[in-house]
């Protein structure tokens, strides 16, 4: 009688201990509005006619239970800005190798930031989007293994991830979209939590190679010219590519701190070096949650034409070549305010309003207006 | 007196949702692990997934919007319901893990407790029977 009881009850509550291929969906989406606030301002796509598409994304997860610790599970993802096209986010095997030690195998995400490995779910993090700034890195999956250790000391959880893999996937570089190859990609992330504070760090690096077209002429011209060194300081084509990372969370009663610093070093490229950091203060008031992010990126790319003679036959090179690097600066500061709602058990409204300085430029500061609903399902 | 200041507070406010009832943490009779009310925490975040005893833990969990279950999240973990669904958000979209699976009454809850001793469950503390033992009330 027990027994039977026992197995309504399991089978009622889709209880998937040893059935075969249980399969659990989960979703979520986020609807994302945004303008700006004066009629010559863009930012981050955004212009003066309001937008629905940009930000918004659906997302479905299929998870199978393979039995003996194994699981199947894929992510597809449909964005507004790609004309609703779903995109395979994830789609990985894990195994479960002990209480500790979960591997993944296939398709997942480079865990770049705090926020990277549910950087879409905008239902799990306060902002409508995590600080465009700092958030930054041109692609975020990979394909191959990741492992993923999990341990406690004392009072302390601690948590290892490492990756090993490489990714080909169309990225958008110099506003230019192009198939690049990433390969040999590796890193390792810990972080750490006790009760209220989580500390995070990560080393990241890969050798990249980025065809990109609109630098083609001046490769083919320093090669030409005699300097392969400049040419191939303007390509990227073997160079690594390496990211740092430090994070920390403060979730203290009613109290909300979360900071990040990166820097992403692209050194032997005509790309940026990019130094970034954002940190959040925010307050809970009931379902409530208002907030402010300061953060800064500087970005910069030495003259790669140091050692090149300032001669005329040379100048039709050297003229573009130092305007290109030259073009990779950028500093700039940013004030986000923002209003999380959570009106109901699974889905939030947010508001945010942000003002964009650039400390080169001041023809490119603006001001941005968001609004979301998110959900998770 | 405690209680009669809760119960005066009710009844004259005739605000029910503020009069919350005890949550009982239940475990399996033959399970003897002590826990503190920290592993009772990271055992239904799925930090913690062996009981002291060394034995597989596996936590269930109330239906959500459960009055019991609000109650035990913002009492036990100190959280509330949608901070919980945001971190297990995180957890199920990263591959990292699943949340525990629900139940819907306290009755099915200690059934399955009585029959498992790897469960480890949480009722309203009046629901509470012989056919399991409670690790601690909150």
């Amino acid at each position: 009688m027990k027994n039977l009881h026992k197995a309504l009850i399991l089978s009622s509550a889709i209880f998937a201990a040893n059935s075969q291929a249980e399969i659990t969906l989960n979703g979520f989406a986020s609807i994302v509005g945004g303008v700006t606030t004066s009629s010559d301002d863009t930012l981050y796509g955004y212009d003066q006619d309001i937008d629905f598409s940009q930000g918004s994304l659906f997302a479905i997860q299929a998870s199978a239970d393979l039995g003996d610790s194994l699981t199947a599970t894929v992510q597809l993802l449909a964005r507004g800005e790609n004309d609703w096209d779903p995109d395979f986010e994830w789609a990985y095997i894990a195994y479960d190798a002990s209480d500790n030690l979960r591997v993944l195998a296939g398709r997942q995400r480079v865990p770049f930031y705090m926020y990277s490995d549910f950087l879409d779910v905008s239902y799990a993090y306060p902002w409508i989007t995590p600080p465009e700034g700092v958030y930054s890195v041109a692609f975020d999956t990979f394909d191959g293994l990741g492992a993923i250790y999990s341990t406690s000391m004392g009072s302390f959880d601690a948590n290892f991830h490492m990756i090993y893999g490489g990714n080909n996937s169309e990225i958008t570089v110099a506003g230019e979209t192009v198939k690049p190859d990433f390969i040999d990609s590796m890193g390792l992330v810990a972080t750490i939590t006790r009760d209220w504070l989580t500390l995070r760090t990560g080393y990241l690096q890969t050798e990249m190679n980025i065809p990109l077209q609109g630098t083609q002429p001046l490769i083919q011209g320093w090669q030409a010219a005699g300097f392969d060194s400049v040419a191939n300081d303007i390509n990227v084509m073997k160079d690594t590519g390496s990211f740092l990372e430090f994070g920390f969370q403060i979730d203290y009663n009613n109290w909300l701190v979360i900071g990040e610093y990166t820097e992403l070093n692209l050194d032997g490229t005509i790309l940026p070096n990019q130094d970034s950091f954002y940190v959040l203060a925010g307050y809970r008031f009931d379902n409530m949650l208002v907030h402010v992010t300061y953060g800064e990126d500087d970005d910069a790319r030495d003259r790669v034409t140091e050692n090149v003679p300032v001669v005329d036959q040379l100048l039709p090179l050297l003229v573009p070549t130092n305007g290109l690097s030259d073009s990779q600066k950028n500093q700039a500061s940013y004030i986000n305010l923002g209003l999380r709602w959570d009106f109901h058990d699974s889905a939030a409204l947010k508001f945010e309003y942000m003002s964009y300085s650039d400390d080169l430029n001041s023809n490119n500061d603006a001001g941005l207006f968001r609004t979301a609903l998110v959900a998770v399902f | 007196m405690n209680k009669f200041f809760k119960t005066s507070i009710c009844s004259t406010l005739l605000i029910s949702s503020f009069c919350y009832a005890d949550i009982a943490v239940v475990v399996n009779h033959e399970n003897n692990s002590v826990l503190s009310d920290s592993d009772i925490s990271r055992l239904f975040l799925g930090k913690l997934k062996k009981f002291t005893s060394g034995g597989k833990a596996v936590a269930i969990n109330l239906k959500l919007g459960s009055d019991t279950r609000n109650e035990f999240e913002t009492k036990v973990l100190g959280k509330s319901a949608s901070q919980i669904k945001a971190y297990w958000s995180k957890r199920v979209f990263s591959g990292k893990g699943k949340p525990p699976p629900e139940l819907v009454s306290d009755k099915d809850v200690l059934s399955m407790v009585a029959s498992d001793n790897n469960m480890i469950a949480y009722v309203d503390a009046a629901s509470v029977d012989d056919s399991v033992k409670v690790v601690k009330v909150f």
